[in-house]
Formats: structure tokens, sequence, C-alpha cells
């Protein structure tokens, strides 16, 4: 009778504990961000003809690559509204009109240690866009941003899938993630190929 | 029913066990680490689009070729330059970490007297009078740089004594400064025509003249076969690294260099070998045998060798004249592949001896290693950009770290040409910084600014027309339409490289034998840097990896 009353609470503390680590620790451990302004990647390509990544991600002829376009890139088509979209307004009214770059929540970026080389993944690798960033820039909503509460940086980093298994090619962007890639096509750059 | 506390340990171990097959602890320890990786006391660049400079390594005399991220007047990164015709893309592990020199928990910030804080204004000041009270003795460790000729125009006008110290491959040359009469600053081992090096204890594949430049000939002409182009035999008691990769290696008591040397030089002689030049030494084969541990078949069979594949060059880790002695008799000086004269003859200078008897004060440039402690009674200001503990220096004062002052690179020891390179302040200075030549010239405004020397050298290399300027693309002196452009040239990267010397014989004059010496124990590229400078990190680093050599795939 005792050894069943154990068992029981034996059980009962595995279910709380993963109900508590699968369910509730990753609600607790992401909170949901929304973008300053809601950019659809699809409309820019199908509305403004822009067809190539690079032609807004450029990568500068010293082989750096630029990230994320400046506000005078937005501006060049946005300098006065077009349409009258809700984000338009926002966009030319809080950022493009006062001069302010605007605060994009960057899904992949990594921390200031590392040094990753879009160029070489690029050029030399010959690997698409989407083998990383997957096909969210056609995507007709805009993704929300999960902040890791204690790291800092977005959930993308880590993968949607919490156990990390059965992810998506492009899903999580860890370093281990990155040695198994290289580990794929036998490309060996050591520590200070990314750490330098 | 009630609860017990049967119960809720129960419940406790299951809640464990659950636990473990969750991602909490795995995913809050991954989690935690990269948050510490940010606390707000560690310094974070700005997130600005990354500048890539070309510049130059000032840390030590070897000037190696840098590729340098920048982000907002930052170095966030350092790498090596593969373009560099001298280092070709190889660093030393210090070299590779010195954007974090900056933020080094030793780095001086401010001005100290005696351990208390002190100002510029107060050690301005202490200087001003010592200056006007006797002579003024400046110790140099990176002679023939703008900020040198700042402190030879200095003690000449007061009087005072100008000191360098220099590098263990710059030493090894000096015995030839006696028997040729040309500076030891101004030789250079013509190691791209040598067939065969002999190398006494020197860390030749492990630091030793500019990184990258040996190791490359190794991996050009040595590694991977039994017959190789250049050989290196490796004298040295235990298995370093460079033992470890030379064609042979043999082992002998620590100390026996001379000896062996010694030997070597008496059985070349004996057995005709070489032709006769100058003094038979005095050791026996059966002495020099004791002494190194070897056989005496051993060292006959290694003089042979030495005599098989010429041009051999004999390599002493530091000041040795039985080792250089020995270039003699193998008629390596002044001949190609072995020890050769630079185009421009440099001016000796005193050594920097530790004794400094005679001086109201001794101004130690920051170049200097921090163990060199001066035996004086004279009030000494020590530049240094990070503090090395203890030190008898009475002020101690800030100076500009890596990348933080305008600084010319002259030739590194022992190469065979000239080479001139300009390494900008890229980084903006976090503290109140001056270097010792600025400091001089805060005491004498007649002096010359470093730029202005810096300047006028650029106009010398223009007007000489002679040389390569290796940039993006090598390109001839004579080619450049400016100074200009040539200096435009060099304050982004640039290096010039002076014509490789023809080869004429060195009037070389061995009047007798030197007599025995115990040569230095050897040391690679930390003998300038101590502990609290270079952690153990980063020579753990070094030893466990392959960045001694210019690797062909790192993107420089």
């Amino acid at each position: 009778m005792r050894s069943r009353r154990n068992a029981i609470a034996f059980a009962v503390g595995v279910v709380v504990a993963l109900v508590l680590g699968w369910i509730i620790f990753p609600r607790v451990l992401y909170v949901k961000k929304s973008q300053p302004v809601d950019f659809l990647h699809k409309t820019h390509a199908e509305k403004s003809g822009v067809a190539e990544c690079s032609e807004c991600h450029i990568i500068r002829d010293d082989g750096s690559f630029a990230g994320l376009p400046a506000m005078e890139k937005c501006a060049a088509c946005h300098a006065d509204k077009v349409g009258d979209s809700k984000a338009e307004a926002l966009l030319v009214n809080n950022y493009i009109k006062p001069g302010h770059e605007t605060p994009w929540l960057v899904y992949s970026e990594q921390p200031a240690n590392v040094w990753f080389s879009h160029a070489i993944h690029l050029k030399r690798a010959n690997l698409a866009c989407t083998e990383c960033h997957s096909t969210y820039g056609e995507a007709d909503q805009v993704r929300p941003y999960e902040l890791n509460r204690i790291s800092g940086y977005s959930r993308d980093i880590w993968g949607h899938s919490m156990s990390r298994l059965r992810r998506a090619p492009h899903e999580g962007m860890k370093m281990s993630d990155c040695e198994n890639c290289h580990e794929k096509h036998g490309v060996d750059v050591g520590c200070l190929g990314c750490h330098q | 029913m009630k609860l017990t506390r049967r119960d809720l340990l129960a419940w406790s171990a299951g809640a464990a066990a659950g636990l473990i097959v969750t991602p909490v602890p795995w995913k809050v320890l991954d989690d935690t680490s990269i948050w510490s990786q940010n606390w707000p006391w560690i310094p974070q660049p700005a997130r600005v689009p990354v500048e890539i400079n070309q510049s130059h390594c000032t840390l030590c005399p070897k000037g190696c070729g840098l590729r340098v991220r920048m982000a907002a007047g930052w170095a966030v990164g350092v790498a090596g330059m593969k373009a560099h015709p001298i280092s070709r893309g190889a660093l030393c592990p210090l070299g590779f970490a010195a954007h974090q020199l900056k933020w080094h928990p030793q780095r001086l910030r401010a001005v100290r007297h005696h351990g208390n804080a002190s100002s510029w204004s107060e050690a301005q000041a202490a200087f001003a009078n010592a200056k006007s009270e006797g002579p003024v003795v400046i110790v140099d460790g990176d002679p023939g740089r703008a900020a040198s000729a700042v402190f030879e125009s200095f003690t000449e006008k007061n009087r005072g004594e100008y000191r360098v110290a220099s590098a263990a491959e710059s030493r090894a040359l000096s015995p030839y400064q006696q028997w040729t009469s040309v500076p030891a600053a101004s030789l250079g081992y013509d190691l791209e025509n040598t067939q065969t090096v002999l190398s006494f204890g020197a860390p030749l594949l492990d630091g030793w003249g500019t990184p990258g430049f040996l190791t490359r000939l190794w991996a050009e002409k040595s590694a991977g076969t039994d017959a190789p182009q250049l050989r290196i035999i490796q004298i040295e008691p235990s298995l370093s690294r460079t033992a470890a990769r030379a064609w042979k290696w043999m082992p002998i008591r620590e100390g026996s260099e001379s000896a062996l040397a010694s030997g070597l030089a008496r059985v070349l002689l004996e057995q005709n070998l070489v032709p006769a030049h100058g003094p038979v030494p005095s050791i026996a084969l059966s002495e020099a045998a004791a002494h190194s541990g070897l056989s005496e078949d051993d060292i006959r069979n290694l003089a042979r060798v030495l005599v098989e594949r010429r041009p051999t060059v004999a390599i002493a880790a530091d000041e040795n004249p039985s080792v250089a002695a020995l270039n003699v008799v193998l008629g390596s000086v002044g001949a190609r592949g072995g020890i050769v004269r630079r185009e421009t003859i440099s001016r000796a200078h005193i050594s920097a001896n530790t004794v400094i008897p005679n001086a109201r004060a001794v101004l130690i440039d920051s170049s200097m290693p921090w163990d060199f402690v001066p035996q004086t009674d004279a009030e000494i200001f020590r530049f240094a950009a990070w503090n090395g503990g203890p030190t008898n220096a009475d002020w101690l004062l800030p100076a500009p770290g890596f990348l933080e002052e305008l600084t010319d690179v002259p030739t590194a020891p022992a190469l065979p040409v000239e080479t001139y390179a300009v390494a900008p302040a890229l980084a903006k200075p976090a503290y109140e910084l001056q270097s010792a030549a600025q400091f001089l010239a805060g005491t004498d405004s007649n002096l010359s600014s470093t730029e202005k020397i810096i300047h006028q050298r650029c106009a010398q290399l223009f007007r000489n027309r002679s040389g390569t300027l290796h940039g993006q693309e090598p390109i001839a002196i004579a080619k450049i339409e400016s100074v200009q452009k040539l200096e435009e040239q060099l304050w982004k990267g640039a290096v010039w490289v002076g014509e490789a010397p023809a080869p004429a014989r060195l009037p070389c004059e061995l009047k007798e034998w030197p007599s025995e010496t115990t040569l230095p124990h050897a040391t690679g590229w930390t003998n300038s840097w101590d502990v609290p400078v270079l952690p153990p990190l980063a020579s753990k680093l070094y030893i466990e990896s392959s960045l001694r050599e210019a690797p062909n795939w790192r993107n420089a």
C-alpha cells in the first residue's frame, strides 16, 4: 500500500515536471514582441519588383554584409506615404520623416563574439538565403519576434522546437548548427574562423 | 487523505526525474552562458557597419600585417594579412587577441607616482626638473621607429644617452658587428636561398623572426618529405615544436651549444671539408662530444651533412660567438643563403644594460619588456600600456596601446631585406594617454613629432625610387606618381619592401676563436610578455592550435 502510494506521488511529480518543462517553461521563457512596423517581404517583391534579397541586403565591395537596409533605402520609395495602410503611416510618420532608423528586431542576430561572413557563404559555398533564413521572405504576415528573456536573443537561434529534434534544415542558428553544416560540407575553419 | 513527508519526498524525486527529460536544465544552462557574455560591464561594440582596415602589429618589432575589423572606432577582430610579403597572414596568439588588450584588466589608465594617483602635469614637471639637474638615459625596445629618432634627437640635444634593447634574433647577429664592422641591426639571414639550417636552440618554427616567414618556407620546402629542399637540423636538449618538425633533431646537454659549434668547426677544418678560415678552435673533438653528450661520430657525420647541401647557415637562439664563428668557417657570412648585409647601414647603438650609473633620470619606452628592471639611483619614468606587476619605477605613465597611436614599423630583426610600414591610430584611446615621444615633445617644443618624421621618411622612400610597395597589388615605387599617393597607400596598410641585397662578401676578420659561452635558455615569442599581460588561455590556444602557420584558407 505504501509503495503504491509512493509510486503515485513519484508519477505525479514526473507529470508535473513534464508539464512545467515542456508546456509552461517555453511560454515563460519567450516573450512575443511585435516589429515596430509590419513589414512584408512578399508585398515588396510583388509590388515593387524586388526580386533578389541582395537588392536590399547588400554585400559591400569589401565583402562585408550590410545587414538590414538603412533608412535612406526605405526613404527612396517611402518619402511620402505609399498607400494608406496603418503600417505605412507608422513608417513615414515615426521613422522616415523624423529621420530615425527603424528599430527592427532581428530574428537572426548573433552575439558580438561571432563573426559570420555572408559573402563567403553565398559566393564561395553557393548557399541560398533560404537555407538559413527559410522562406520567411514569402510569408504574407509578419512573424512575431520571440525574445528569450534570459539570453536576450531571438527564439530563431535555438529554433522553434524546444527539444531541437526533427527540426527543418533552416531551423536553429546555434554553434552546433554551424559545426554540423561545416562537417557535412567538409569545411574546417577552426575556432578562429568565427571567433576572431 | 493526509499528505506525509514521505509523499513529498517521492513527489520531489519524481519531479526531479521528470525535469531532467525536459528542456529546462539544458536550456537554462545554455541561455545563462549567453547571458553572461552580455553583462553590462562587458564592453560591447555598437551595432554599426563593420569596416575592414589593413595595418601592422606594433606589439613587438616583427611588424606582422594585420586585417583589423573596426566598429565605431573599436577594433573588434584581428586576423593576419595574407597579402603581407613577410608574415603572409600568420600572427602570434597575442596578435590574434590584440583587439582585447584595450580592455585588459592590467591596462594602465592613469599616471601613478610611487603607486599613488598623479597627473601628466606633475610628471612633466618632475621630468623637466630631472632634465635640468643631470643626464637623461632613454631606453628603447624597438629601435628604428620615428619615435626612436625623437629619443635620439632628445638625448643628443640634452647630453643624455640613448640605449636600445635588441630582440634575440638581432643579438644572435651581434658577434658579426665586431668582425665585420657592420651593425647587427643591418644584418639578416638570407633564408629564402638557404638549403641547410643548423639551429642551436632557436625556436625557428615557434615564433622566431617574423611569424609566418620561416614556417612558410618550411611548409613549401620541408614539410612531409624525407629529402627536403630546406633541411632544418635542430640542436636542442628537449623535443620542442621546432625539434619535432625539423628534418633532424639532435638532443644535446643544456648549455653545450658553444662546445658543439666549436667542435663542428674543428672537424670541418681538420677534415678539409671547408677552406681554411682564420683560427682553429682549441677544443678537442672528444671534449665537444663529452660536453654535448653526442658521440664523436655524430659530430663528424653532422659536419659532413652541413657541407652536403649548401648554402648552410647556423642560427643561435641568442648571442653566441661560437655559433657565429661556425658560420665564418662555413663561409656563410656575406654569402647567398647565409648572413647578408641589408642595403642601408643602421647606426650602432649602446645596448640596454640594466646597470645605468651616472644618470639623473631614466625614461623607459613602452616598447621595453616589463622584465627590464634598471639598476640605478636615477628617477625612473616608465611608459607602459599594461602594468606587468611590481616595479621599481618612480613614475608609471600610461602609454597608447594597440592601434591607439600613429607609429611606423621599420625592418624586423634578422630580415635580409628592408621593409617599411605605417600603423595609423585606428582606435580611439579610452584614457588620457601619451607616448614617450609625445611626452618629450611636451618638454622640448623644438623636437620633431613622430608624424613629421614619418612624412620625412615617406618622402625619402619616394625620392629613392627603389623597392616595391605591397598593397592590394605589388607596385614598383618608381611607378608611384607622388609622395602623397605613397603615403596614402602606406596609411592604408601597404608595406614597402626594398631590393634584395646583391650577394657581396662581407670582410669578416676572426682573429681568435671566441671563448666558450653558455647560451641563455631559448625562448620563443613569450619572452617579451609577462604572465599578467599574456593570459594562460592565449598560450594554451596557441600551443594546441596551428596558428603559427600562415594558413592558405584564412580569409585575410
